[in-house]
């Protein structure tokens, strides 16, 4: 009956997103009176599984085919569904990132069970099942109904504090039988781009719009973001202009972010880029028009051209880190 | 005044004298979804391709307007209306109507569209012979030729039949030597054919040629320094003996000024079209900006002063709209009419284009003074940033001001409105004599105060108009019977005349407009058409007893300038009505929508 | 080679989300529909390259709706789709989407199956996933460049911190974003086909929902700005630090 939660690692090593996935679930599983069942797969340590106690998980378990080192949804899914069932779960939870995303569908379809894409919040099962989700990439919230038994969760990464506790995981191995198409899709080539932060798992973003005047002034946002720890983030017109690549551009058409902090430096407001940037805990906001309307969704404002302001707040930063060594 | 007649679409001209059924005009809330999909492209094209490059257009940056007129053309929008064998779309005239609007916020751009479409295209596609149009039209309607068209001459503007430009066969017969020097000639700069009008010999008529840019003997001045549209190409084109192939003489000799005065009624319409796309545009910004604008405390656009101006911006509007599309059908059925007759397509295109003459230089004249007030507003909703180069209003205000000058001054259309509908009179076209005696007779008569009141949601309005026209008849009639010949030295006097008949004109298209619309959509989703329409009409009806008033002043005195200043009043009287409210009503509409949406 | 591009009907992007009803629902008053831009600039737009090159011979739309839905079918149409399927349902639940599109697609088999990342209105992002699940079949998503050799997809996709390039057999269920395609406007030839380009109206076999929505509400407003002055960068710094406690 436990509540299963699936916990990614990266080379052997547990990202912070999942302590907070663990912790959800056990908090669901002290709701409805039963305990979390962390399922982990691939090559992982003893140490590292055990460590999931903390976060509340009674017990893990480990599928520990090499394989799954890599994300293969097909395998994924099926190594769940023979946990929840082992378990006897009725509510499985992925994180609302990448590999959750192509891995909790497959568990849904399979289970008959209905699914909550980017849970923000616990279930209210006052009346139901009811959790809280962004729908107009942030522009509303929905409340969704799950009617089926078994109940599938994304959780919505950085929508909760964590708070690290003691316990020990009991780790406990599952053999599951994988088919050759379990492990159709091929990787033939991994580029990570090393030395920047990430922009879907930044807790910090720098980001730059067309106040920025042209992609020469970049090294502005970088140096601030450099000096912060942060990833850095464009608007659209900028990534359509190629100033900034792609990847880089955050919006409703763009990526969606909720870091705790965001900075936002030459970019008016649009209502599309809004919707992707508000689920942001803070909001700086640096323009040279006082009228920008994203001054109305910030929680700071500096009006003043970013080009002049941003070099004299990474100075502040820098001074701030070497007074707080 | 037959109800039943009046089911048919009334001839041009005949708005004076005659009702139009509301079901039988075309509104724009009817376009199909084919057209719609194709206004949707229209704005996306100006979205990626030229509202990101308004400062690069008016910088004239080396062949950046050639390439955006290409890509438009890759997208079709420059053969909408070009027949299919052609290598055009073959739409209708309302859809080519729509795409001009749509582009009509494209400012610089939008010159060298209409341009390159109407001026640029039309007379080799109405007039020329078929090896011509074989020869010009696909390449022009594929964008990769440009066109242009030398009428203009430094000493030959608004009366253009004044050229001096000459042209004369060569002695082996093979060409004609074009002599002369054309101004203001948009997309001079970049365009492969120009459409040239000279007399040949001493000709008392225009005749047009066809001449390709690289002809021996055309040469072109710089680019003019102008006030606005400052993207757009002008320049002189001068031709000294330019040897043009005798084939390249489009349509017959002294055909000349025919053909510029009948691409002008089109290029009118379309006008009209342009700039009330360019209001539309110009409206969502300065309802965008005052909703963000924040002055004690409270977005601008909740105080009564910004709110009015954002309502009269969309009122005049939507009432210039009303009358474009109102015409345009009535141009397109007057050509299918044609066509069914058994007139061959073009020559039925023209003519019904003609029928429509009067309403096309109303258009021109209204749409373009409503583009001027949208902008003067816009300027000042903006404030301060109104002055501002950085923000859009700057463009907007400058570019629209050309729009009262070209396609015919603004002055001569008023003139030619009244003209066209005297001519017609004269020549027996239309039947002003007997409604004008009825209403002089009317004069004379006691007033009917009686007789049952209609209270239908549109009766008011409908009786108002009613009197607007009389209104007319009898002040047009008078100055026909004061001053006889003299009335066309009268300027003034047809300056006044003119007012009266696009008020007329605008007020009951937009009465039409609103009637139908309540037929489609019933009265409670047309609340702010409503209000619209109450406050046009309302105050049309002071302008007109201005405009009489102004007119009667002018040329008659004692009893009889008494009665009938007495009858004016009484054919423009309103009820008392309750404006700021409907203003209000509308501008909260345009508001909570944050963009021009009716 | 035929591929199926599923296309979503959404609010467009400017919409301001007004909600009726007690919460319950979100007003269409004056809302503008689009397909989703996922949908349409990245997955049909890639579909249509590949018939242009010569790799796909048909490219088909498939969106779940009623009648409503047609004009941004037939946009779709207009842009250069072969044919277009409309399964005549109101389905509010991904898995009920997903059920639909499946159904149809194993009926007509197709090599390819493209969508969007995700609908920019519900924001799931599950539905392609589960169409692939339905059809036994894989599935990659964030697509950000797909090529087609063979048999094989070979697909550049976002993964965390990166890129990677995966190889896999067709048929295949792939989701796109940005980098897949560029977007285009439709133009007066496309627009004067879309109305000659079949249309289907397909009646599925109903699937009962396992989920639905309640109700809405509306994010919080922010409280309220703090301005900094711009000469005065140590102070945003210390609130960064003390007040709002994200440094």
């Amino acid at each position: 009956m436990s509540v299963l939660v699936l916990v990614e690692h990266t080379e052997g090593i547990i990202k912070k997103k999942n302590f907070e996935a663990v912790q959800y679930a056990s908090q669901i599983a002290k709701q409805t009176g039963t305990t979390a069942t962390a399922v982990v797969l691939g090559s992982a340590s003893a140490a590292e599984m055990e460590s999931l106690g903390e976060y509340g998980a009674e017990k893990v378990l480990h599928i520990a085919d090499p394989r799954l080192d890599e994300l293969h949804a097909r395998a994924y899914a099926k190594a769940l569904i023979a946990a929840a069932e082992k378990e006897g779960s009725t509510v499985i939870i992925t994180l609302n990132d990448i590999n959750g995303r192509a891995v909790a569908p497959r568990v849904a379809v399979k289970l008959k069970a209905g699914l909550v894409a980017g849970a923000l919040s616990y279930p209210d099962t006052a009346e139901g099942f009811l959790i809280k989700k962004t729908v107009f990439s942030g522009k509303a919230f929905a409340f969704v109904n799950v009617l089926s038994d078994v109940k599938v969760i994304t959780l919505m990464p950085n929508s909760f504090q964590i708070n690290k506790g003691e316990g020990k995981a009991t780790v406990e191995k599952l053999d599951v039988n994988f088919d050759e198409k379990d492990f159709g899709i091929k990787v033939k080539q991994v580029n990570k781009v090393t030395g920047e932060v990430s922009l879907a798992d930044a807790e910090l973003v720098v980001s730059g719009g067309r106040g920025m005047k042209g992609p020469e002034n970049w090294g502005l946002i970088e140096d601030l973001a450099k000096e912060l720890g942060a990833a850095t983030a464009c608007s659209r017109p900028v990534a359509d202009s190629h100033w900034r690549p792609h990847h880089e551009h955050v919006g409703q058409t763009g990526g969606t972010i909720r870091p705790n902090l965001y900075i936002a430096a030459g970019i008016s407001g649009a209502i599309q880029h809004l919707a992707g940037v508000n689920g942001s805990k803070i909001i700086v906001v640096i323009n040279k028009d006082p009228e920008a309307p994203f001054f109305k969704a910030a929680n700071y404002g500096v009006i003043g051209d970013a080009m002049e302001v941003l070099p004299k707040l990474t100075a502040a930063v820098k001074k701030y880190k070497a007074s707080h060594k | 005044m037959n109800a039943t007649e009046s089911v048919k679409a009334i001839k041009g001209g005949e708005f004076l004298i005659r009702e139009t059924a509301a079901e039988s005009i075309f509104i724009p809330e009817e376009w199909n979804e084919e057209q719609l999909m194709i206004a949707e492209t229209c704005t996306n094209f100006l979205a990626q391709h030229i509202t990101p490059n308004l400062n690069r257009i008016d910088e004239q940056e080396e062949g950046l307007m050639a390439h955006l007129m290409e890509e438009a053309g890759n997208l079709g929008l420059l053969g909408i209306s070009v027949p299919e064998e052609y290598g055009g779309f073959g739409k209708d005239f309302k859809t080519s109507m729509l795409v001009t609007e749509k582009l009509g916020a494209g400012h610089s751009f939008s010159v060298a569209f209409s341009a390159h479409t109407g001026i640029g295209t039309l007379p080799i596609l109405y007039y020329g012979n078929d090896a011509q149009k074989q020869k010009y039209i696909p390449k022009l309607a594929s964008g990769e030729w440009k066109g242009a068209y030398c009428l203009t001459e430094p000493g030959a503007g608004s009366d253009a039949n004044s050229g001096k430009a000459r042209a004369r066969l060569s002695e082996d017969g093979k060409h004609y030597l074009i002599n002369g020097q054309k101004m203001w000639i948009t997309n001079a700069g970049f365009a492969d054919v120009f459409t040239v009008f000279a007399k040949i010999d001493n000709d008392e008529n225009l005749s047009a040629f066809i001449v390709e840019k690289d002809l021996e003997g055309l040469s072109l001045n710089t680019e003019e320094h102008k006030m606005g549209i400052k993207g757009s190409s002008t320049r002189q084109v001068f031709f000294n003996d330019c040897k043009v192939p005798v084939e390249n003489l489009l349509s017959e000799r002294q055909n000349g000024f025919k053909i510029a005065v009948n691409i002008l009624n089109l290029g009118r319409i379309k006008l009209g079209g342009g700039t009330i796309g360019a209001s539309k545009d110009v409206i969502s910004l300065a309802i965008k900006y005052a909703n963000e604008r924040e002055q004690f405390g409270r977005p601008i656009s909740k105080y009564g002063a910004i709110r009015y101006k954002l309502a009269q911006q969309a009122i005049r509007t939507y009432a210039s709209e009303a009358a474009i599309y109102r015409a345009s059908q009535n141009m397109e059925e007057a050509t299918d009419m044609l066509v069914e007759s058994g007139m061959d397509e073009i020559k039925a295109k023209l003519k019904g284009t003609e029928q429509y003459a009067i309403e096309a230089a109303i258009i021109k004249v209204h749409a373009s003074e409503t583009l001027d007030y949208v902008v003067d507003e816009g300027v000042q909703i903006y404030g301060g940033m109104g002055f501002s180069a950085e923000a859009p209003m700057d463009r907007a205000y400058r570019d629209s001001r050309i729009n009262r000058i070209f396609e015919g001054t603004n002055e001569i259309n008023r003139m030619l409105t009244v003209d066209m509908m005297l001519k017609r009179a004269m020549k027996g076209e239309l039947d002003l004599m007997g409604p004008a005696q009825k209403v002089a007779g009317e004069l004379m008569s006691i007033p009917d105060f009686g007789g049952a009141e209609e209270d239908g949601l549109f009766s008011k309005e409908k009786k108002y108009i009613a009197g607007f026209k009389k209104a007319i008849l009898m002040v047009a009639g008078a100055a026909v019977q004061k001053l006889m010949t003299q009335l066309g030295k009268e300027q003034e006097v047809l300056m006044n005349l003119a007012d009266m008949l696009i008020e007329l004109y605008v007020s009951e298209s937009l009465q039409l407009r609103v009637e139908k619309l309540v037929g489609i959509k019933g009265e409670d989703a047309c609340k702010e058409q409503l209000d619209i329409m109450r406050v046009y009409v309302y105050e049309a009806a002071e302008r007109i007893l201005k405009s009489g008033k102004e007119a009667l002043n002018s040329f008659a005195e004692g009893d009889e300038l008494r009665m009938m200043l007495m009858g004016l009043r009484r054919f423009t009287k309103t009820e008392d009505f309750n404006t700021t409210q409907a203003r209000r009503n509308v501008a909260a509409k345009l508001i909570a929508e944050n963009k021009y949406c009716f | 080679m035929k591929i199926l591009v599923c296309i979503s009907q959404v609010p467009d992007t400017s919409t301001k989300i007004i909600l009726k009803d007690n919460n319950t629902a979100i007003s269409s008053d004056g809302v503008t529909y689009i397909i989703n831009p996922y949908d349409e600039w990245y997955a049909l737009i890639r579909a249509l390259e590949l018939k242009e090159t010569g790799v796909a011979s048909d490219v088909h739309l498939i969106t779940v709706g009623k009648a409503d839905v047609e004009p941004i079918i037939r946009k779709g149409l207009a842009l250069g789709g072969d044919e277009a399927i409309r399964i005549d349902a109101a389905a509010n639940d991904p898995y009920e989407t997903a059920s639909y599109i499946a159904e149809y697609a194993k009926s007509v088999g197709y090599d390819l199956i493209l969508c969007g990342k995700e609908s920019i209105d519900y924001n799931n992002g599950v539905t392609g996933v589960m169409i692939a699940e339905l059809l036994d079949a894989d599935y990659i998503g964030f697509a950000a460049s797909i090529q087609i050799e063979g048999n094989t997809a070979i697909v550049n996709r976002e993964i965390e911190g990166g890129e990677e390039t995966d190889t896999c057999s067709l048929p295949v269920v792939i989701a796109c974003q940005k980098g897949v395609a560029e977007a285009r406007i439709p133009n007066m030839r496309g627009i004067m086909a879309a109305r000659t380009r079949p249309l289907k109206v397909v009646t599925p076999t109903a699937v009962a929902p396992v989920a639905a929505i309640l109700s809405y509400e509306m994010p919080p407003a922010k409280a309220g700005i703090k301005l900094v002055d711009p000469d005065n960068m140590d102070e945003l710094v210390e609130l960064l630090h003390s007040e709002a406690k994200v440094i």
